[in-house]
């Protein structure tokens, strides 16, 4: 018999490895577009700076660029490949099939990185010991290749949610993967985004300088620019929300908390509030209070952001073909995928599954529970912690008192025709789902807590 | 675990280009990443060396390393990111199975390693002249080194487990109770992990030929300090050299039984010829050393005796596979995209080559000017610059015309 290439599954029961993913990425997110923005804008200044002969700028430069080095190169440069080590655990065939696509982009990416770091050094020890001209186009150099590494990823990111083309389901092809509507919508949150991120960020590296006047012309230029780049992102999020397919829509509309919509704004507020203040008030910009902005927008507007295109994208994880259970769910004929579900229909899970336990194969009296978990592992642990802590316990879903095959009869129900917003198709064969039903009733709390836990 | 088992754990969507153009480049770009991590370890224990001690050029020489380590953090993980890649395409079933099963401390790998790095840093903020001071906080170097090392160990883990599919159903469901939770590194072969962890003696031997040669052309006076480098650069690469052989051969000695077909092949003994020839090459140049671009070219030479290491390596890794398991990477199936593998060697042979260039020649140049005010580049050098910006431009609107084309059909 045909198996099914599905990796062992990795249980984190205390928050869930979906959200030590989302940390991590996140963090990266703050990191890596400060950095992007900073480049852009070091390359502008520097040539202002030039140009109009102000060399006190540069010592901008100089301090924000050794910031960036511990912040952004330090950070940010792990953490990126933490995303990777993170995912790789947390959904082995999620990354794979993006790994698959679009290695040779990844791979350019990679050329960027390399000039970006050794472009981020230069620009920061070479100060004042090369000619203004080559200063200025090392900067120049260190800013475009920071852009293009935001170029490369923003099409890879957009593939997660929806192939760039719909011909690329029947053609394949690493073009129509990439480009689509929500790439270019996408690049332009992300790059308005990256510049609010360097002019928050900058200001903990402006609220040190004690020359006023020079406090002063900085302040005003990270005013100016994170007032445009704030109000140019709220708009670039509208064009974005309107690129999304109807599925994200929907999921939009039920699945987020409610108060994501009102942190986000809030957040787009108190950003512009904080800019503007320091606009007309340059001695309020202080790094403690800079800090302080750059926390609330990481906690309050990047992590709901973050969190939202993690949700909308769902069943899915990679291309709307691979689900979050790492099962892949429908054909791709045009890059020779084949959707898996027909041979789980035909042999059940345990029988196809690489990586079950040859007792567990085939399901007794006396191993049903046992294989119910390692059902529940393969199939719902991804996004249902198995135990009472974590993500979306499993356990909440069941309230009441209901029988093994009454909770057996709703899973076939619920999740094998794949018709549930949200869920992953799930083709549970009878003593399948009586198994994992006998599982999930091993782990449900008393009737009355679970209705209290459901509801939250 | 049977070969049908493996095939069926390889990604369905195939791989964009012949999987021996991967298989290359994995071995290309592991030898250079292990060459940074080398230097890494090597300059960060010669700056805890000699920050403390009451001789004045080791002083000097820690602070030099001290700078050379930090950056070549940054250079071994951005480094790092291409065999990382390269590794997923074509042995993924391996390396995700390796990866999960220890998923704990694959983000452990995460968190120790910005802590080693930060570590480096807080040692660094707390030496601004380590020649005037002497060195401060030797705790956080130590610390760093033992994070870094333990990074080190994680990788060196995960890889290993790769090569024991038999193993991975007994590590992840030990008498037939599945352990889900990622809390163990399950396999380790300790000498082959001290062998690459030994190797950064004659590397940073090497590293510090070139670093005198660069002090020379800077019109260094300090002849003693030049003599010291020297001194210590050459006992690093025969003493460092010969301990890493030693343990290579207990490596060799205590091979897994599968793989015990690889000591005393072929690829061993190229591996070990190799290394061997360039930690001659210092004793074989003699005064020549001081001619030319010699003094470069020993870190050069060692940089080529890594690739033949990190390709022994591979054969290693392949034909285990292949004969005790019945994988093999390169039968992989092609879905060839010939956009983006186009791309990216378009990219990685003009941009990367000529703004690198750029870059680098910019960088020594300016190390070696000695003159009156600031570094200025000839005109030569001034016209690779532009086109490193022109071709930059070029890339950027021919990503935006490309994608506009697609969009738009």
């Amino acid at each position: 018999m045909d198996m099914i290439g599905l990796y062992p599954t990795w249980f984190e029961p205390g928050v869930g490895s979906g959200w030590i993913v989302g940390f991590i990425a996140t963090i990266h997110v703050l990191f890596s577009h400060t950095s992007v923005g900073a480049a852009i804008f070091f390359a502008w200044l520097a040539n202002h700076a030039h140009r109009h002969q102000k060399p006190e700028l540069l010592e901008f430069i100089r301090r924000y660029g050794l910031f960036l080095l511990v912040f952004s190169y330090v950070l940010g440069s792990i953490t990126g490949p933490g995303i990777w080590y993170s995912t790789t655990v947390a959904s082995p065939r999620g990354i794979s099939a993006l790994i698959h696509s679009f290695v040779w982009m990844w791979a350019t990416e990679w050329v960027f990185f390399v000039i970006e770091v050794v472009g981020v050094y230069m620009l920061v020890y070479l100060a004042g010991k090369i000619d203004i001209r080559t200063h200025t186009r090392l900067s120049l150099i260190f800013g475009l290749t920071s852009y293009t590494t935001m170029l490369v990823i923003v099409g890879i990111l957009s593939f997660m949610m929806w192939p760039g083309k719909a011909e690329w389901t029947q053609s394949g092809g690493v073009l129509n993967a990439f480009y689509g509507p929500n790439t270019f919508a996408q690049l332009g949150m992300r790059t308005a985004f990256m510049f609010t991120m360097t002019a928050v960020v900058g200001g903990i590296v402006a609220g040190q300088f004690k020359d006023l006047a020079l406090k002063k012309a900085i302040a005003s230029k990270l005013a100016w620019l994170g007032i445009v780049s704030t109000l140019v992102g709220a708009a670039m999020l509208q064009w974005y929300l309107a690129t999304l397919p109807e599925t994200a829509d929907v999921v939009l509309q039920n699945r987020l908390p409610e108060h994501f919509p009102v942190a986000l704004m809030t957040v787009v507020a108190g950003t512009l509030a904080y800019f503007i203040l320091t606009l007309v008030q340059p001695r309020a910009l202080v790094s403690g209070l800079a800090g302080v902005m750059t926390v609330v927008i990481l906690v309050f507007g990047l992590w709901p952001e973050e969190v939202a295109r993690e949700s909308i994208r769902k069943p899915w994880v990679a291309g709307q073909y691979v689900y979050s259970n790492q099962v892949v769910g429908t054909d791709v004929p045009g890059m020779g995928v084949k959707s898996e579900i027909p041979k789980i229909e035909a042999h059940g899970f345990l029988r196809t599954h690489i990586f079950v336990p040859e007792h567990l194969r085939v399901i007794t009296d006396e191993n049903r529970v046992e294989a119910g978990r390692t059902l529940a592992l393969a199939t719902c642990s991804n996004c249902h912690s198995l135990s009472s802590t974590g993500m979306r316990p499993l356990r909440n879903y069941f309230a009441g008192d209901h029988t093994e095959a009454d909770v057996a009869e709703y899973l076939q129900a619920a999740l094998s025709g794949g018709n549930t917003l949200y869920m992953p198709q799930i083709p549970l064969n009878d003593e399948e789902a009586r198994a994992l039903a006998a599982f999930i009733l091993t782990t449900t709390p008393a009737p009355a807590q679970a209705v209290a836990r459901a509801k939250e | 675990m049977t070969p049908e088992m493996l095939y069926a754990l390889r990604d369905q969507a195939g791989v964009p280009s012949h999987p021996v153009v991967f298989l290359i480049l994995g071995v290309l770009t592991f030898a250079l990443h292990i060459a940074a991590v080398q230097v890494m370890l090597g300059a960060a224990t010669l700056a805890l060396r000699g920050a403390f001690s009451a001789d004045l050029k080791w002083r000097r020489l820690a602070g030099d390393m001290l700078t050379t380590a930090k950056i070549a953090v940054s250079v071994a993980i951005v480094i790092g990111v291409a065999p990382l890649l390269f590794v997923q395409v074509i042995y993924d079933p391996f390396w995700y199975t390796s990866n999960v099963l220890s998923a704990w401390w694959v983000i452990g790998f995460v968190v120790l390693l910005i802590g080693g790095y930060i570590a480096m840093y807080a040692f660094y903020w707390k030496n601004h002249d380590i020649v005037a001071d002497g060195g401060k906080g030797g705790f956080w170097m130590v610390l760093s080194i033992a994070l870094l090392l333990a990074v080190g160990f994680i990788v060196h883990s995960l890889t290993n487990q790769m090569l024991f599919p038999e193993q991975w159903m007994p590590w992840y469901a030990p008498q037939g109770q599945i352990e889900a939770g990622g809390r163990s590194l399950h396999y380790w072969h300790l000498p082959r992990f001290l062998f690459f962890i030994a190797l950064s003696a004659p590397v940073v031997g090497a590293w510090l030929y070139g670093y005198r040669r660069y002090l020379q052309g800077a019109q260094e006076d300090d002849a003693a300090y030049l003599a010291f480098v020297r001194r210590l650069a050459q006992q690093l690469m025969v003493v460092g050299g010969g301990v890493s052989v030693l343990i290579g051969a207990v490596w060799m000695l205590t091979l897994p039984e599968k793989m015990v077909w690889f000591a005393g092949s072929l690829w061993m003994w190229v591996a070990v010829a190799a290394l061997l020839a360039v930690v001659a090459l210092p004793l074989a140049l003699r005064e020549r050393i001081d001619a030319g671009y010699w003094g470069y070219g020993i870190f050069g030479a060692g940089a080529v005796g890594l690739i033949v290491v990190g390709a022994a390596r591979e054969v290693l890794r392949y034909v285990t596979l292949l004969s005790a398991h019945g994988y093999d990477p390169l039968d992989y199936r092609v879905n060839m995209d010939w956009y983006s593998t186009v791309l990216f060697f378009v990219t990685f042979g003009l941009i990367g080559g000529v703004t690198l260039g750029y870059l680098l020649t910019v960088a020594w140049k300016a190390g070696q000017h000695r003159g009156e005010g600031p570094y200025t580049p000839s005109p030569a050098i001034t016209r690779m610059g532009q086109w490193s910006v022109g071709l930059l431009v070029i890339w950027t609107l021919a990503y935006f015309a490309v994608g506009f084309w697609v969009w738009a059909r």
